[in-house]
């Protein structure tokens, strides 16, 4: 997927599955490049279980929008976060799912991501990072590099290298 | 114990510009201010490192006789103020200088966090039972039946009794007396003043003109001997019966303890923080 | 000196934590809070650093013992500040007077949440614009600024500690839900590179005698703080340059609030600041403050692609008010929206500002969302039609 000036992406799933994590690595990585990059989200009051979003826009010009208006990539985690949000992608956007979680009413991409945290990485709380790997390969709105930068600074002390671990492997997987 | 003459402390610690005080013929809080300035005196504090504050009230003016640094504040709010200016420089001496409806009415939150939090401060209390400068509405120390102007048949509320408050919110240093016990008084503010934590000395403190008017006292020493007849010491409390004591004020030393400060405590929880970000051994 | 966070470069932050490091940059270092959304974050944040800094954290019993304990700390020497929003911001009028009175420098953070009342906890408004300007009793005057980006919260956390130690007064930064949650980048500068303004202190023991005397013409006198000898007396009530209590002499009073009133009006020139865009042709021009501005920004191109002229105003400090500037746009402009997230507060100062030369229109918008760059126009429109 080639860069336009501006790009919004929007990441969508459950609460406890760390999509806002994934944002802001995403936003971070974004501002290590010298971007210019708002994150916003969005979620409900329950801590655990509801649906959560994650907004970003990413931009070469100054940022005047706020929200995600018409996203050029939807990542969805989940058939809630999805069912919410599908409106949003753009005609012709891009749209990457868990493909054992979501079932997708138009065309899309993706990897069973949570299936991947599970065997491949050995933890299931690293979805995030698995799908986020998996983004970055597909649509190269940052360099892997500095999204490496970004995990090793976001993620809890100690959690660094399982994240890491987690990213490549998704990323690895969106090359393909 | 050696005292001063009055004329020595008056030119010694007060404003002379700020004088004539507005406190009323037979008030007490003129006698409170001398105890503590004898204690203050005799302590030999720096003049230069002791800050008073206070809320609104009589008794609040105070701090603008004297002369120190004071922070006349609003009304309840003087141990809130307080705590920061303890908090931002440790190394001052802090009295708040109060009246009863001003610390345990519209400043009663603020008083028991205060106490709870172990603030370093020397509280003077005032306690006339009434709204003194606001001309004699009920308080919340009012006994039972006794009448101010917003209550003109007899308060019909239970008071609070200030000093076993502060004792069961965690004081290190409480002490109550009335006005005419004036060296149990000065040492008592003397022992507070000296003392790490949260120190209240409380005075039960004559206001003929708004209080004891209304309550067939009109005098001071009506109300010195009312005061009298009311109080009793706590070591003769101790054996007395709660029947007995019902309707009367306990007076003297309620407890005496050294829990660690708000100060210790802030710095303490520093050099932890220190720690666990790994920038101290 | 070491700072617990990056410096001198670049990071990615919320707004309420931007405010939080800014302050610290600033030399902020008592801090006092109660909990509240969305104002919790900047609190927070200064729970983990304040102790790091040496500095003072501390969660009171409520917003009136809060404000009042960033008094008695500036009073005490030290750049202090609180942050709160909706409630709380009510309940911290009473000391934010005191803070005015008395001349403390202090900075009071407002994270606008949807209101009245408990309202919308979560979400965004510009309804408190009023509040913040007039919310506490009596004649006053004070410096109200609003961020509209993260980069905008920081800077202005920094200006705010400036402005309220150069003249003496409670400093208010007004900004919202929005910007305090959302995350941006930020550039953070290195202490250095800061310039920081500290309040004047009195040069010797004369200038300390007159807390509060316009002894040296500039209308805000040098602040004797506590424990200097200085022997300061403080009060809330009317007071003369000795600040000697004088609550019944009509002059005196008079005198003083007009002092603690000009010293912001009188530096209006030094205060004010505000981003023009597109208004040396614009016909049409949009007002308005904070995070709304921006939606207003992206309306303003929209338009101009589709030959319209238009330009926006993001007025960056609401008070002290540049009436003037309203003016000299009015007198150029066919016509003013104004775009804000209440039901009409900024729009009357800008009516009266315009004086009449040019209509005013009202975008107005409740509920939590910001409007839309697509509302803006459509209601731009729509009048051309």
């Amino acid at each position: 997927m080639g860069w336009v000036i501006t790009m919004q992406i929007r990441l969508a799933g459950f609460g406890g599955q760390g999509v806002i994590l994934a944002g802001v690595i995403l936003g971070d990585a974004a501002a290590i490049e010298g971007l210019n990059v708002i994150q916003t989200q969005d979620y409900g009051s329950q801590s655990r279980g509801g649906h959560s979003i994650a907004d970003l826009i990413i931009s070469k010009d100054p940022i005047y929008d706020l929200i995600v208006t018409k996203a050029d990539v939807l990542l969805a985690l989940a058939q809630l976060g999805y069912d919410s949000t599908k409106e949003s992608l753009r005609e012709g956007g891009l749209l990457i799912v868990d493909t054992e979680l979501v079932q997708p009413d138009r065309e899309f991409t993706g990897a069973p991501f949570t299936r991947i945290a599970e065997e491949e990485v050995g933890l299931a709380l690293t979805v995030n990072m698995v799908a986020l790997g998996y983004l970055v390969a597909k649509t190269n709105i940052v360099k892997k590099e500095s999204v490496e930068e970004a995990i090793r600074r976001r993620v809890p002390k100690g959690t660094e290298e399982i994240n890491l671990k987690a990213f490549r492997i998704g990323y690895e997987e969106g090359t393909k | 114990m050696y005292l001063k003459s009055s004329y020595e402390i008056r030119d010694k610690y007060l404003r002379k510009d700020m004088l004539p005080t507005i406190f009323c013929p037979g008030c007490g809080i003129g006698a409170v201010l001398q105890y503590t300035l004898r204690a203050i005196d005799d302590l030999e504090l720096n003049q230069d490192e002791v800050v008073w504050v206070s809320g609104i009230g009589c008794s609040s003016r105070v701090p603008g006789y004297v002369n120190f640094d004071g922070l006349h504040t609003t009304h309840g709010r003087a141990l809130a103020f307080a705590t920061g200016i303890k908090m931002a420089n440790p190394d001052l001496k802090v009295i708040a200088f109060m009246g009863d409806g001003d610390a345990a009415a519209i400043g009663g939150n603020h008083l028991i966090h205060a106490i709870r939090r172990n603030l370093d401060i020397t509280v003077i209390l005032i306690n006339n039972f009434t709204y003194g400068m606001t001309g004699g509405q009920v308080a919340p120390t009012t006994p039972k039946g006794l009448r101010g102007t917003t209550a003109p048949y007899g308060s019909f509320e239970n008071p609070f009794d200030i000093a076993e408050l502060a004792v069961a919110a965690g004081a290190n240093y409480v002490a109550r007396w009335s006005v005419f016990n004036y060296l149990q008084g000065i040492n008592s503010i003397k022992k507070a003043l000296q003392k790490e934590g949260f120190t209240l000395v409380e005075f039960l403190s004559p206001c003929p003109i708004s209080f004891g008017r209304r309550n067939k006292l009109k005098t001071a020493p009506e109300l010195i001997k009312w005061y009298q007849k009311l109080s009793v010491p706590i070591s003769k409390a101790k054996e007395m019966s709660p029947e007995e004591l019902e309707g009367k004020v306990i007076i003297g030393e309620f407890t005496d303890r050294d829990r660690p400060s708000l100060v210790k405590e802030y710095e303490a929880y520093k050099k932890r923080a220190k720690k666990a970000m790994g920038w101290e051994e | 000196m070491r700072y617990p966070f990056p410096v001198g470069t670049v990071d990615f932050i919320q707004g309420d934590e931007a405010i939080a490091r800014a302050a610290i940059l600033a030399g902020c270092r008592f801090y006092a809070g109660y909990p509240i959304t969305p104002a919790s974050e900047i609190f927070e944040a200064m729970s983990i650093y304040m102790p790091l800094v040496d500095g003072v954290s501390i969660q009171m019993e409520d917003e009136i013992g809060s404000i009042a304990a960033v008094v008695g700390a500036s009073w005490a020497g030290a750049k202090s500040m609180t942050a709160t929003s909706g409630p709380g911001f009510s309940l911290m009028m009473e000391n934010l007077g005191y803070a005015i009175m008395t001349e403390t420098p202090l900075v009071l953070v407002n994270v606008q949440r949807s209101g009245p009342s408990t309202g919308q906890p979560t979400l965004a408004a510009q309804g408190d614009l009023m509040q913040a300007i007039w919310g506490t009793h009596g004649d006053h005057s004070l410096i109200v600024l609003a961020p509209a980006t993260v980069q905008e919260a920081f800077d202005m956390t920094i200006k705010a500690f400036n402005l309220a130690e150069k003249y003496r007064t409670p400093v208010i930064l007004l900004t919202d839900a929005e910007v305090g949650h959302m995350r941006e980048r930020v550039y953070a500068p290195h202490p250095d590179e800061l310039e920081l303004i500290y309040r004047k202190l009195p040069a010797n023991e004369e200038e300390a005698k007159y807390p509060f005397g316009d002894i040296h013409g500039d209308l805000v006198p040098p602040m004797p703080v506590f424990g200097k000898g200085h022997h300061t007396y403080v009060t809330g009530l009317t007071h003369d340059e000795k600040g000697r209590p004088k609550t019944v002499e009509s002059e005196i009073h008079e005198k003083l609030l007009k002092r603690i009133v000009e010293k912001i009006e009188k530096n209006k020139k030094d205060i004010v600041d505000y981003e023009g865009y597109g208004l040396e042709d614009a016909e049409i021009v949009i007002i308005g403050f904070g995070i709304v501005t921006r939606s207003a920004m992206r309306a303003v191109k929209e338009l101009r692609k589709k030959g319209i002229k238009a330009g926006l105003l993001k007025l960056n400090v609401l008070w002290p008010f540049d009436f003037e500037l309203i003016e000299r746009i009015a007198e150029k402009a066919g016509k003013i929206y104004v775009v804000e997230m209440n039901l009409g507060q900024l729009y009357h100062m800008v009516k009266e500002g315009a004086n009449g030369k040019v209509p005013v229109e009202l975008i107005p918008k409740i509920g939590g969302e910001i409007h839309t760059p697509k509302e803006i126009i459509e209601r731009i429109k729509d009048n051309l039609r």
